[in-house]
């Protein structure tokens, strides 16, 4: 058996007195593709920010090759996981070759002079995403769908075994959405990437990825493999979501795909 | 930003530094000609050891407080952070109203307890900052906000002091406070110079980090910053060499704020190894020039240095701040 890439252990993390992850376990083996999905305020994006060192939790560990994600300098952690968030923070003044650049910090000297494996890593983490056209322009002047490929690029130049993404493709209409994954595979099948996405897209998730977590009250609800939870669907969805799933089939695609209605 | 077209406008703006620092000490109360410096010896004392130690003090000041500003805003992702903002100008002020209220005149290693007091009031209100704002909950913003309030704080005190002081310790409080390069010799360069000089060889060192702060939080963590220790430390040598400048040149407002902005509309977008340079230049050359109006607008007498920044610096900034202002994006 391969040694697990990340091991998540009894975790519980908790805002001041409010608990938000309540004793999650996980054993996540390289190569794997997660989906965590769950309703707002489940603890999806708590738990990702949790595998990043974002948040300390209140007990419980993280565990990255066998080494605590805590106890590891910060570029020393930013060289095994790159973090996509939903949107940035700010607003970043530079062109997008300067952004996809600043993935290299944890490799750099410590004047950020790049060397030659660091423009290869942001050439190629430029065509994975498609946006080498976009190079020279400035981050404020892209759209909401260029900007996430760009964050993409950022995190695949950092060149790291585990992407984690929270929610990459929230603000996307479906045609970009479907780019930004085009690029997440490309990245993928080059690398041997080791992914973990918080998505709301049920379908998506079970097209692009090989393993579900779902998350209810801040419990695994089911983790698993992707195959598996089709079995389930869409009672499992009804339970996670609270609401009632359709299930259509798609003869030409040979495939199904869930969904909720809008009137009743 | 392209290479080509920044490294132009650097060259042009360190040619025009140069310009500045070689001219400027011929001007002042009296324009000294090179034949009288040739030729009389009080002229060329005053031009050798008043008029350039004078000139390179307020280049080094100017610069110095350029790149703090620049480190600053970057730091909170906030234009108007400056290098007083967490309350480094009020306490060095305060400081220096307190040493002159009581009197406290003599020196302490050579230099004046007036400037001992001051800088020892502008490291002590960052410290003071830290103790309430520092936890690793803190962020930009409560370290910022307690810095405004510790600034006020201290606003209120001076104002306190200045009120009850006798009439001429009033007014050089009042003098103090409008700051000034006037009265260098080369000990208070000395005094200027090393502590910038350090204080830049360290910011440069470490100067990537400050392009992954102004991404946000979270993303210079994952990228590999230790986002709160990094702050610490910018903060902390920040404001000794504020303390430093502050402590010799009085509190000279403007500086701060006005190059760094100026630097990132003209070199739009380009990283701060360029605009910490591009910035030393700028405030250099702005506090010089400035300087050298305030000695000689009005002869026989000088100016305070502040008023010069403000008024001319004032409607210089705003003309570029509406020609660019498409380009003031955060």
């Amino acid at each position: 058996m391969k040694r697990p890439h990340l091991e998540i252990e009894n975790l519980r993390v908790a805002y001041n007195s409010c608990r938000v992850l309540d004793g999650i376990g996980l054993h996540i083996e390289e190569g794997e593709r997660w989906a965590i999905i769950g309703k707002n305020g489940t603890g999806k994006s708590t738990l990702i920010k949790t595998i990043a060192a974002l948040l300390r939790p209140v007990s419980g560990s993280v565990r990255i090759c066998g080494r605590p994600v805590l106890s590891l300098r910060a570029r020393e952690r930013a060289r095994y996981i790159a973090y996509v968030p939903q949107k940035p923070e700010a607003v970043i003044p530079y062109t997008v070759h300067d952004f996809v650049m600043l993935g290299r910090y944890s490799t750099m000297g410590p004047f950020g002079i790049p060397g030659e494996t660091d423009r290869n890593k942001v050439a190629q983490a430029l065509d994975f995403c498609d946006v080498r056209d976009l190079c020279n322009r400035m981050m404020t002047t892209l759209s909401g769908g260029e900007l996430q490929r760009v964050m993409l690029a950022g995190a695949l130049a950092q060149d790291t075994p585990i992407l984690l993404l929270d929610e990459p493709t929230t603000f996307l209409d479906p045609a970009h959405e479907r780019l930004f994954f085009r690029s997440l595979e490309s990245a993928h099948e080059k690398r041997e990437l080791t992914i973990v996405m918080v998505t709301h897209d049920i379908n998506t998730a079970l097209a692009s990825c090989t393993h579900v977590l779902a998350l209810l009250n801040g419990r695994v609800q089911y983790a698993g493999s992707a195959y598996d939870f089709k079995e389930l669907c869409p009672d499992v969805l009804v339970t996670l979501y609270g609401i009632e799933f359709g299930c259509y089939f798609s003869e030409s695609k040979l495939t199904r795909v869930y969904g909720t209605w809008v009137n009743d | 930003m392209k290479k080509k077209s920044y490294t132009i406008k650097i060259l042009v703006l360190a040619l025009l530094a140069g310009v500045v620092v070689v001219l400027c000490p011929f001007f002042g109360i009296r324009y000294l000609s090179c034949t009288d410096i040739a030729a009389r010896e009080d002229i060329r004392y005053i031009f050798f050891l008043i008029r350039i130690p004078r000139t390179l003090a307020a280049f080094i000041a100017g610069g110095g407080l350029a790149v703090a500003g620049m480190v600053y805003q970057a730091l909170f992702r906030n234009p108007l952070a400056s290098s007083y903002t967490l309350g480094v100008s009020g306490g060095a002020s305060l400081g220096a109203a307190l040493c002159i209220a009581l009197g406290a005149g003599g020196s302490v290693l050579g230099f004046s307890a007036i400037s001992a007091g001051s800088f020892v009031g502008a490291v002590g209100a960052v410290l003071l900052v830290y103790v309430f704002a520092w936890s690793r909950e803190s962020n930009a913003t409560t370290l910022l906000l307690a810095g405004v309030i510790v600034g006020t704080v201290c606003s209120g005190l001076i104002m306190f002091v200045h009120y009850v002081s006798p009439l001429r310790h009033s007014f050089q409080i009042m003098r103090w406070i409008m700051g000034g390069v006037d009265g260098m010799s080369y000990p208070f360069l000395a005094v200027v110079a090393v502590p910038v000089f350090i204080y830049l060889g360290i910011t440069v060192s470490i100067i990537p980090r400050l392009d992954q702060f102004l991404t946000g939080d979270s993303l210079a963590h994952s990228r590999g910053v230790n986002v709160h220790k990094s702050r610490n430390l910018f903060i902390v040598i920040t404001a000794m060499a504020v303390g430093a400048i502050v402590s010799v040149c009085g509190p000279i407002g403007f500086v701060g704020i006005m190059a760094p902005h100026t630097c990132r509309l003209i070199l739009h977008g380009v990283r701060h190894r360029v605009l910490a340079l591009a910035s030393f230049l700028a405030g250099g050359i702005f506090l010089t020039v400035s300087d050298t109006l305030a000695r000689t607008i009005t002869p026989p007498s000088e100016i305070p240095v502040g008023i010069i920044t403000a008024l001319f610096g004032g409607p210089f900034f705003l003309s570029i701040l509406f020609r660019r202002k498409g380009r003031l994006q955060w």
